[in-house]
């Protein structure tokens, strides 16, 4: 490692340890620290409206989700296509105590945190349980394996009276030390319930691929019978991604639960997961700033290409239906695009953004 | 940061308010799922907004309804009534079933007058729904028994009429299965043999079968148009239509609101023919004022004919026409128009100050007790390719 950890333009590591470091340099951490304050204490000097307010929230959810489907999919090499059933399963797990002892109890009103640990566990559970033929199929055959884990999911919600056929579950109010939380701070509140867990999360899956595990999942993600050879499990190891997939999953399904007071099916369709692996692709598969640019950018996507059908919507005339045929399009061909230029994603425009302002003013 | 910057511009094109300038919102499904009943309902608001405000119905104030697309997705229609609240809205526009049980609880601590497009009893009912949300006409459960009622009344033959509930697997078409159950346990003599929960089949023959082993005689359908015309175009196909109203040993088709229209005889053609359908809208293939009426003011506004026909332009005029009318009440009053008082109205629009609307087959009436707008259903028919009115509107004896 560079002697000046402020003026480092490179990364000159001098043992493992030194590899091993969370930000490589001081300036890495001096950004990361006035980023994360920004993002903490912007809504006490801008007033949002609630409407941005719960996009961006949804948003954040959205990190939680492609943590967990960037682990599966991007680090450990394991196509899921039923992410959004894992997050329906922490959703419903929270539905299922409201259900049972009633929308305002007071696990789901006052131990809201530990509710969402353990829809956390419970979509691990399943994760692991779905990740089992992970054991014995690879690549497209343990696509069809997640993907028929979605069909039996919609199946199951749709149509079990427990689960109200699919429609609306609704979910208490929560309570913070100030008293309840009522619909004026709602959205403020969960924006900082949620940038919490995101953050934690995101130091979660850092330090992972720092331990042996982590290190695991990309290995058998390379090559699986190397890994073996090496004395590691390529089968538990992707049972293991699943469950931590599927843990992830589950506390964003809780979140999403509570931010939209209640558990409703069409949440989670196939849809769902193949928009959250869109976003793990545009993001940048396997990498961590991924999770973090992938949500964002789709949404943005979609809220621009809203406007655009809208403003269409004007002049064009109703038989061509631009508008129903603009979003699906905008968004396959954004994957589409990506796949072709830019495989690695946003995380790569930003790899090479930091490289530039490393060097800067020197150009090489 | 770059990204939440623009999602900050992206939001930030919302409407100015002024004093006399009332504003509302519609987020309905004019892209996606059920776009083909949104759509015209969407134009159907726009267009009477327009002429509100073009024709000073409110005198010099204007209303402001900027209508914003849901994709039939709860989640959109929750982020579009933020934005609307964020513009401070008095009345709010909604669409689909889920997204309004969704969003029910929402509505209630707002305290905000709602009309949906919906007419899922559920919305208004104690505990699911919210007392500030007002149904158009009688609910999908008033149209199911309604239906069943008039089968039970004009079956032709002895013995107990079997009959067959064709329902959308959703929350939509399940709603009035239990109603109607329950209307059978009450009393209406029908018999139900099978409750069907439709899939995206393209070919019904199998079932069409088995529903004739079965005795059925008549399928009552309470779901979209094009599993209907699917079903009908099996039937016909297959030559078990009944030629006219429970013709023995063939099947009498009928169905509740969205199930009908003309675009079910788009899509369904000649095996339409014989199609009961009922609604609490009038409809331009029928006779009377508001033919004329309905078409000149969708040809004042450029629509087309598909969209000047169907009712649920007819049905969009009629949402907006009664938040219009609330409005117009609450500034004759003297009163500031806001959402309580907005509320305060639609519970007193009944007696003799029920709103009539050419677009319904009866006058418009809420109270704190009934938020079921038009009391009356009107049978119609297939004939030659159009619905004709059946008997006169009535209402349903076992549901009230």
């Amino acid at each position: 490692m560079s002697a000046n950890r402020w003026l480092a333009t490179g990364n000159f590591f001098t043992s493992y340890r030194e590899e091993q470091r969370i930000f490589f340099t001081s300036l890495d951490r001096l950004c990361f620290c006035l980023l994360l304050l920004a993002v903490f204490i912007w809504p006490q000097f801008i007033t949002p409206s609630n409407k941005i307010m719960l996009v961006i929230d949804n948003i954040l959810i959205a990190i939680v989700a492609v943590y967990g489907l960037n682990l599966v999919t991007g680090f450990a090499g394991l196509i899921s296509i039923g992410h959004a059933a894992f997050m329906g399963v922490g959703a419903y797990t929270l539905a299922s105590f409201a259900t049972v002892l009633g929308d305002s109890h007071v696990l789901l009103t006052h131990a809201w945190p530990l509710m969402i640990v353990l829809s956390g566990i419970m979509g691990a559970v399943f994760g692991a349980f779905v990740g089992l033929p992970a054991l014995r199929l690879k690549h497209l055959y343990l696509a069809i394996a997640t993907l028929s884990f979605q069909m039996i999911f919609e199946w199951v919600i749709n149509f079990f009276v427990f689960f109200n056929q699919g429609q609306m579950i609704s979910v208490g109010r929560v309570f913070w030390l100030t008293g309840k939380i009522g619909r004026k701070d709602h959205y403020f509140f969960w924006y900082y319930v949620i940038l919490v867990i995101v953050v934690i999360l995101g130091f979660a899956v850092r330090n992972l691929l720092r331990t042996k595990y982590g290190r695991c999942l990309i290995a058998v993600r390379d090559n699986d019978r190397a890994a073996d050879a090496m004395g590691m499990h390529p089968g538990l190891t992707k049972v293991f991604a699943f469950a931590l997939a599927g843990f992830f999953a589950g506390v964003a399904g809780a979140l999403h639960c509570y931010l939209f007071r209640g558990a409703g099916f069409e949440s989670f369709t196939l849809h769902h997961s193949i928009t959250y692996l869109a976003m793990a692709i545009v993001g940048g598969l396997g990498t961590l700033p991924g999770c973090l640019f992938g949500p964002a950018a789709i949404y943005t996507l979609e809220l621009q290409v809203e406007h655009l059908s809208e403003w269409t919507g004007t002049f064009m005339p109703d038989s061509m239906n631009l508008a129903t045929a603009l979003r699906p399009l905008a968004f396959g061909l954004t994957i589409v695009l990506f796949l072709m230029f830019e495989p690695r994603g946003i995380a790569n425009w930003w790899r090479i953004c930091r490289s530039y302002f490393k060097l800067w003013p020197f150009r090489y | 940061m770059v990204v939440f910057a623009l999602v900050f511009l992206g939001l930030s094109n919302a409407p100015l308010s002024s004093a006399e300038t009332y504003n509302l919102g519609l987020s309905l499904a004019i892209t996606g799922p059920t776009s083909d009943a949104g759509n015209p309902y969407s134009k159907g608001v726009e267009d009477y907004m327009k002429f509100v405000n073009e024709t000073k119905v409110l005198g010099d104030a204007k209303i402001n309804c900027p209508i914003k697309d849901d994709q039939y997705q709860t989640a959109n229609t929750k982020r579009n009534f933020e934005e609307f609240l964020d513009n401070e809205i008095v009345l709010f526009l909604s669409y689909a079933t889920g997204a309004n049980q969704a969003l029910a609880k929402d509505y209630t601590e707002e305290e905000i007058p709602v009309i949906p497009a919906s007419f899922d009893k559920s919305l208004i009912s104690e505990g699911t729904g919210s007392k500030f949300i007002f149904l158009s006409i009688p609910s999908y459960s008033h149209q199911f028994v309604g239906l069943g009622e008039y089968v039970a009344k004009h079956h032709k033959g002895g013995g107990t009429p079997k009959v067959a509930l064709f329902v959308h697997p959703s929350a939509f078409g399940r709603a009035p299965v239990k109603d109607f159950e329950s209307a059978v346990a009450a009393g209406l003599k029908l018999e139900v043999v099978e409750v069907v929960e439709h899939g995206k089949d393209l070919d019904n023959s199998a079932l069409l079968q088995r529903l004739q082993n079965k005795g059925v005689q008549y399928v009552i359908s309470q779901t979209v148009q094009s599993p209907v015309a699917t079903l009908i175009k099996d039937a016909h196909r297959l030559g078990v239509t009944a030629k006219s109203f429970g013709e023995s040993g063939k099947l009498t088709f009928l169905g509740a609101h969205y199930t009908g229209g003309a675009d079910l005889i788009a899509l369904a053609g000649q095996a339409a023919e014989g199609f009961y359908w009922t609604t609490g809208y009038r409809l331009t293939s029928d006779e009377g004022p508001w033919v004329k009426w309905q078409l000149d003011f969708a040809k004042k506004y450029g629509r087309d004919e598909k969209t000047a026909n169907s009712h649920n332009y007819a049905n969009g005029i009629m949402a907006a026409q009664v938040a219009v009318e609330a409005i117009r009440r609450v500034k004759e009053s003297g009163k500031e128009v806001s959402r309580d008082s907005l509320v305060a109205v639609l519970n007193n629009m009944n007696g003799d100050k029920a709103f009539e609307t050419l677009t319904t087959v009866g006058p418009v009436s809420y109270s704190e007790t009934d938020r079921m707008g038009v009391d009356f259903l009107q049978l119609y028919v297939v004939k030659e390719g159009v619905f004709k009115s059946v008997d006169e509107p009535f209402q349903p004896e076992f549901l009230k």
